[in-house]
């Protein structure tokens, strides 16, 4: 801090901190770590997220109350005013906006940074220097239990998940028994064994006869099945909605025995895995898994809505508003191909015989 | 649905493995740094902590913590971050010695670094360790720190001093504080604002 000597009030000007800036995209990631959205070699942690976000970039022509009204789809928002101090390019102005919850400030900025705005670009980041010192603990509070909970919901669903392997008589196996000395953590894992993984089908796996690394497929495999919520190219669960659900709803008559069982669990698991970290698992186990995925193809973009709405959207608050849409970057032109879109919606639902064209235009929705 | 996730889940396991073998064989410091942020970032999913702790990512991202490279200290710290939320990869941390090593993070020049690293030491401190986590240098920076310049810092420490810090522990660290910046821990006070 090179700045003059300033008292902490709420009237002086804002400063620009390094973390507003937009850092460059990475280039030189090899293919099996490069997500699909370029991104910077960053880290996020709960220090660099707030409930305050700062909205840079809102062209000049009075459109403020549609900021926020668009702001406001993400959750409430707790105040709002033009950072009119803040140093701004020319015809743009510069919004803080408070959310009530970290959760809709994240989901604000996922939506919002870099989306066009009334013609101009939004450039939205974390500003946590608004916080005051009993934002910040709150923020840290809630962060704490989340992962706690988050963590026992986990260990209590693989605790259910092993009860359901045991009462179930074990299905058919379709990977050749040959390889079960190697195969150490999908057999060992009990409900990993017979996991033809419905949704394991990629649409990455069109090349299954390029000579990959054992890992690589998994990896864009995983990345599309978990769609939108999943770990970005650097792996930053940052702008994820955070998600308790899945377990809240499950019963949980099993809860006094899962700590003991969750160890067994662990022990199993972890003996052979800690015995490969540094020896792969040769890759015709992959190949063979491959295959077997291969040959119950499905639709990556019917799993993709499928996961938003199963496993995600409970805890979004207020529903998105629209899934991710192309972007013309100009309103008009995105009322002409929200036509366009519909008619060809319509025309294509007429004759129920022709399936193909409507898959043709779900693929062009989500783009 | 649960058969879903189980594969995926072994599936990042592969994942994270893969990354960590990579770190090991690089020599290449910029995959290095990358990988290292993409297991950092993996730490925030609290999801992910159990692999992460089988791999012992959080030995990793402690040998970091004494490296020359700052990108590498600033990922390793921000992972420790994440982890160390995870009460199971707080004991590891606290097992491995990881108190000093993230006390010494506490003099670096970068506010990022130092903000995870006072976060760090929130998470790490148990009825154990918080004779430790709270000597009186440690309390002593976090009092130069809650005058700083810098909110979040200001914050941070504010909340460190009123949450893991008692009172007396307070009084007499400010007590002890020599006059000037000639202290153990903590200089010069970091810098983060761009002119």
């Amino acid at each position: 801090m090179a700045a003059p000597v300033q008292k902490a009030d709420c009237w002086r000007t804002p400063e620009i901190y390094k973390h507003h800036e937009q850092r460059k995209v990475c280039i030189s990631r090899p293919k099996y770590r490069d997500g699909r959205k370029a991104k910077a070699v960053k880290v996020y942690t709960i220090n660099l997220e707030s409930r305050y976000l700062m909205v840079q970039g809102v062209p000049a022509i009075g459109v403020m109350s549609e900021l926020i009204q668009r702001c406001a789809l993400y959750g409430a928002i707790e105040e709002y005013r033009p950072l009119d101090e803040y140093p701004a390019e020319e015809f743009t102005e510069v919004y803080l906006v408070k959310f009530q919850k970290l959760t809709s400030a994240r989901a604000a900025k996922r939506h919002l940074d870099e989306k066009s705005f009334y013609g101009g670009v939004l450039h939205v980041c974390y500003v946590p220097e608004y916080e005051t010192v009993e934002d910040t603990r709150l923020k840290l509070q809630d962060r704490r239990r989340y992962v706690i909970r988050t963590c026992q919901n986990i260990a209590r669903e693989r605790e259910q998940m092993r009860e359901a392997t045991e009462e179930d008589p074990k299905p058919p196996d379709s990977a050749p028994k040959s390889e079960g000395a190697t195969k150490s953590t999908d057999e060992k894992h009990p409900a990993s064994v017979y996991a033809p993984a419905p949704s394991s089908t990629g649409h990455y796996l069109g090349f299954p006869s390029l000579p990959l690394p054992p890992q690589e497929d998994r990896w864009y495999r995983q990345n599309t099945n978990q769609a939108r919520p999943s770990e970005d190219r650097m792996g930053s669960l940052h702008d994820t909605f955070t998600d308790t659900a899945p377990c809240d709803t499950a019963p949980c008559d099993t809860q006094s025995t899962s700590a003991g069982v969750q160890r067994k669990d662990r022990d199993t698991r972890g003996t052979p895995n800690l015995a490969s970290v540094v020896r792969f698992v040769p890759r015709t186990t992959h190949l063979e898994n491959r295959k077997r995925k291969l040959e119950e193809p499905r639709d990556p973009l019917l799993l993709l809505s499928y996961d938003i709405v199963g496993e995600n959207s409970p805890l979004i608050g207020p529903q998105l508003p629209e899934p991710p849409k192309l972007d013309m970057e100009d309103e008009s032109l995105n009322t002409t191909v929200h036509q366009i879109r519909d008619t060809l919606k319509q025309v294509a639902s007429v004759p129920a015989n022709k399936p193909a064209k409507v898959k043709k235009t779900k693929l062009r929705r989500r783009i | 649905m649960s058969r879903k996730r189980s594969s995926d889940r072994s599936d990042r396991f592969d994942y994270l493995q893969t990354l960590v073998t990579e770190f090991q064989d690089t020599d290449n410091d910029e995959a290095k740094e990358q990988v290292l942020a993409n297991l950092a970032n993996f730490s925030y999913d609290p999801k992910n902590m159990e692999d992460l702790r089988q791999l012992q990512v959080t030995d990793l991202f402690l040998d970091m913590l004494t490296e020359d490279n700052e990108n590498f200290v600033e990922f390793g710290m921000g992972g420790l971050c994440n982890l160390s939320m995870d009460r199971e990869c707080r004991d590891l941390i606290l097992e491995s010695g990881g108190i000093p090593l993230v006390t010494a993070c506490l003099s670096s020049r970068r506010e990022e670094i130092v903000l995870s690293a006072i976060t760090t030491l929130m998470n790490l401190t148990t009825a154990a360790s918080r004779p430790q986590v709270t000597e009186v240098a440690v309390v002593q920076c976090m009092l130069r720190f809650s005058l700083s310049e810098s909110p979040r810092l200001r914050n941070l420490a504010g909340v460190f001093l009123q949450d893991c810090c008692t009172e007396p522990q307070v009084a007499r660290a400010e007590q002890t504080m020599p006059d000037g910046p000639q202290t153990v821990l903590g200089i010069p006070l970091p810098v983060d604002s761009v002119p």
